[in-house]
Parts: structure tokens; sequence; C-alpha cells
């Protein structure tokens, strides 16, 4: 029986590519979306225009993925203090439509949601990586361009992907969520190899920028009975926004999680302060939802440009931020593990007191101190 | 938008060869706003790029206070600074620092705690400090230029006396702590 709260997504219109019409990926997606108009194709002309990138949502794509499935997280710019983190794509686009999204600016043109069949090859690309390198201990997550368990309920993804790495001695795998479809995942044994990690925001931001993820209490009872299963559990603060109370609202986000949680058991919390390109923030002005502009508080805050291209809030006022971040986290249990994504060492050093190496962040996630 | 007004904003900016994009963008505002942005634009000679820069930050401002934009270019600040004597440029640079504190207050309010406590270490004309753009960084780098070895040797004293002042530590305590 389905337990999460918030209604599981269905598309308006599914496209299969012609030879993965007998996959099973397309037969579980067809039985348990009875009613969604099918359309089968040698290649996805059809697929290929639509109205705006809110109308893509609303598309699912069943296709072979052509191309490698694992790559470097692109968050390991150069001058960044980086965690060395791999990255998975089973699929891309999302259900989700949070204001924020870097998809808005990456996908722009991309006319559907896409699941790939051949996940098998996935996982034997990643079984390569692992054997190869039996010495080094990977944090591998497929919450990159699709949220991790938002389609678990049409594809059984996890199923495939939990027991592997259960398997696995030398990789973790992380499943990055807004979302509490968890039922999956109590169905099968991680034996201390998966983390589920929730990206977390004031309750404000959840409420009003992330429309179709489930509520910040939603997410933290998900995370409370994931915890009970034997799962780990990671947090993601990440965008932080400057906006008017933030203090308040972080805080009170903070306090909320870990009245529920137990801290001696979070895997790792990341902090990253909300970044934009010019071509996003351009996005996000023009984009419209129900006739309103998409949220005024993204584009109002004191972000500047930086190295990278990325424009962030100034430099004194994110550092002020991680800084109070930190000082909760720590109240809360000094032992847990914790990061800062995409800032350069000045930013580690003025907010957390000192720089470490990007393998010494590596190590410290996977429990290698 | 009356088309009296629409046929001064299309030719205010084919004259000045804006691209199309922002010339919809610009008819597409509210009478107000449109007339209060022409008459900008046509006070400091204003190109697409600065034009754009400054309507960005408007708009950012008036998203952010609940203002229209005609009522955020008639804000106290930026009508002081639009009925300077001054030539066009400097009239420009006026009011573009007038909208930035307004857009970013509190790295303005940083800003200026430097430049105040850099402006009292009293360096000679020749000794120059520069802070990181927008502060995007904790290095201050220091620029001497000078034609003759006394001019170096008192560029070099004064620096000296400089560092050795409360006020350079406050310049690395502003830097360091960001309060």
């Amino acid at each position: 029986m389905a337990s999460a709260a918030t209604p599981p997504w269905l598309p308006e219109a599914l496209w299969i590519e012609r030879s993965e019409v007998d996959s099973s990926l397309a037969h579980r997606i067809r039985a348990r979306a009875p009613h969604v108009p099918v359309e089968v194709a040698d290649e996805l002309a059809t697929a290929e225009q639509v109205a705006s990138f809110a109308d893509g949502k609303r598309r699912l794509v069943v296709q072979r993925h052509r191309g490698t499935f694992l790559h470097h997280c692109p968050a390991g710019t150069s001058g960044l203090v980086c965690c060395n983190y791999l990255v998975v794509n089973f699929g891309a686009n999302c259900p989700f439509d949070c204001s924020y999204c870097f998809l808005q600016e990456y996908l722009s043109n991309n006319p559907a949601l896409k699941v790939f069949t051949n996940v098998t090859d996935g996982l034997a690309e990643i079984d390569s990586v692992l054997q190869a390198h039996p010495q080094r201990t990977f944090r591998i997550g497929t919450g990159e361009l699709v949220d991790s368990l938002a389609l678990d309920h049409l594809t059984d993804l996890t199923l495939e992907l939990v027991p592997f790495f259960a398997q696995r001695t030398n990789a973790i795998l992380e499943l990055k969520t807004k979302s509490d479809h968890i039922d999956n995942l109590l169905r099968v044994d991680p034996r201390g190899r998966v983390v589920v990690s929730w990206s977390v925001n004031a309750a404000v931001i959840c409420n009003e920028d992330e429309p179709g993820t489930a509520d910040l209490g939603s997410r933290i009872a998900a995370a409370i009975r994931i915890q009970d299963a034997g799962y780990g559990v990671g947090l993601h603060f990440d965008p932080l926004i400057a906006f008017d109370g933030w203090e308040t609202g972080y805080r009170g986000a903070v306090e909320r999680i870990f009245e529920a949680l137990d801290p001696g058991r979070v895997a790792w919390v990341s902090l990253g302060s909300l970044r934009m390109t010019p071509r996003l923030k351009a996005t996000i002005r023009t984009r419209r939802r129900n006739g309103q502009p998409l949220s005024t508080r993204l584009l109002t805050g004191e972000l500047v440009p930086g190295t990278d291209g990325k424009e962030r809030a100034w430099r004194g006022l994110r550092v002020r931020m991680y800084r109070s971040m930190l000082r909760w986290l720590r109240d809360v249990d000094a032992r847990i593990p914790l990061y800062i994504c995409m800032e350069p060492a000045g930013v580690w050093e003025k907010a957390v007191g000192w720089v470490p190496s990007d393998r010494e962040v590596a190590d410290s996630l996977v429990g290698m101190h | 938008m009356s088309p009296p007004l629409e046929d001064m904003i299309r030719r205010f900016a084919s004259e000045r060869r804006y691209a199309g994009v922002t010339i919809e963008r610009w008819l597409g505002l509210d009478a107000p706003d449109g007339a209060a942005l022409l008459t900008l634009a046509e006070e400091l000679r204003l190109g697409e790029n600065q034009l754009r820069e400054l309507w960005e930050w408007a708009e950012d401002i008036g998203d952010r206070d609940g203002r229209q934009l005609a009522e955020v270019l008639a804000l106290e600040p930026i009508v002081a600074a639009r009925r300077q004597r001054v030539g066009r440029n400097d009239k420009l640079k006026l009011v573009k620092r007038a909208l930035r504190r307004l857009r970013f207050p509190s790295l303005s309010a940083s800003e200026d705690q430097l430049a105040n406590l850099i402006r009292s270490l009293a360096l000679p004309p020749n000794v120059r400090v520069h802070t990181p753009a927008f502060l995007e960084g904790d290095e201050v780098r220091i620029e001497i230029t000078a034609r003759t070895a006394n001019g170096l040797r008192r560029a070099l004293a004064s620096l000296t006396d400089a560092a050795s002042s409360r006020a350079c530590d406050e310049i690395f305590g502003v830097l360091e702590n960001w309060t």
C-alpha cells in the first residue's frame, strides 16, 4: 500500500521508442499508467516540440540510452573545493518544477521527461569502474537530472539499484529526492550501502518555490521511516536563499528536522548557496506559473557574479549564512559530517575555519576519516 | 502605451540600433514605466547594454520593494544623481552608483566601510588600494606608480606607516569577518 502523502506523478502522454516497446520498463509503465495515451515511434521526433518547459514535464519518453551513464559531478569546477562525486543518469528531466532549478536552462529545449530502458548497461558500467578501483570508495548519485524517487512508482528503478549497491563493498549509492515515495525502498535491504538524501529548505521555500514536491513535514516523515529501515539519511540545504527572514526560516528547518531525525545516523549534510547563470536568471524572469511570475525572491537577493560565471549572494552574506547554518547544525550534533558545495577555498576558510583537499572531503563522507 | 510614446521609444531605440527583443520588451511595459525609462535613456543617451543594466537593477529593486519601475527611477537617490550639474558620463556613473546602492544594500555598506578605512590611511595619490570586485575575494591589491626613486621611497614609507595602522587591521578584519 502506498504510504506517501504526495500524489504520485503520472504523465499525460507516453512515447515509447519502437525498439523498446517490449522492454520490461515499457510494460511496467503502461501497466501502472493504463489510461495514459501511448505513441510508439521509430524516432521520437513527434516529441520534439512543446509549447513550454512546463509542458515538457507532462510527457514521458521511454527510450534506450546511447552513451555513457556515469559522469563526474559537474559541480567539480576548477577553483572550487570538490567532493569527488559521481553521477549516474537513468533518466532526464524531473516532474517537479522548482523555481530555481538549473534544468530550466540546461534542458530548456527538452520536450519531455525521459527514462532509460537499458539500466543493466548502466549497472555494468558502474561495476567495471568499481572493479577497476577496488581501493577507492565511490559516492555515486542518481539525482542530478531527475529526482531519484519521483518516478520510482512507475519504474521500480530502486528495486534494481539498491540490491546492486548492497552487494558492493567500495561504493555508496545516494538517492537524492524531494519526494516522499519510499515504498520500494522499504522492500529491499540496503546493507549499509545506500543513503537517501532529502533536499530541504526553509518551509516557505518548500511551499512556494518547489511545486509538486512533498512538503517539509512529509519529507521528514519519510526520512524517519527510511532511517528506521537501515538506510543512511543525507540532507542537502541547497540552495540556501538569502530571502528576507532567512535566519528564522533556516533555523526553523534545522530544528524541525532534528527534532525528528537521529543526528547520529545522518550520513552527511551539505550546504550550497543559490547559484544562477545569467541565462537561468533570464529564464526565471520570463517564466510564468498560473499567470504569475515564478519567484521574485530568487532574483532580488544581492547576487553578484563569481569567477565561474555564476551569480551567488555576495560573499559576505553567504559566508554569514554558512556560519549560521554550521553553528545551528553543530549545536544539534558536532559529529554530523558537513560540507559546502561549489565554493572556493577562501569561502571554506572563512565559513568552516579550514580548507580541506578534495580527497579529505570525499573521504570524510564515506567514513574514511 | 499610447502611439506617440511607442513611436518615441522606437525612434530612440532604432537610432541607437537596439535589438528588436529589447525594444519589444520596452514596449511591453506599462506606459508610465516605459515613459520613465525613455526619459532616463534620453537624458543619459544610453546605449543598449547601459540601459539594460540600469533597467534590470531598477526592475529588481521594484520587485523586491513592491514598486513600479517609474517609482524606482523617481526615488530620491536617483533623482539627486540626475540633478547633478555634471557631464553625461559623470552623471551616468552617479546614477549607476545610486541604483547599485539600492540594489545591493548590504554589499554597498561593506564597500563603503572599506572605502572609508582605505581613505583614512591617507596614502599619497600614487598609491592605490584595490578591493575585489563585488568583494568576491579576500585579497587587497596595492598599486604603486612612481616616476622617480624618491617618489617610490615616499610611497613605500607611507605604505609602511599605513600597514602598521589600526585602520589596516580593520580593513582585513572587514574582509575576514564580513560583518
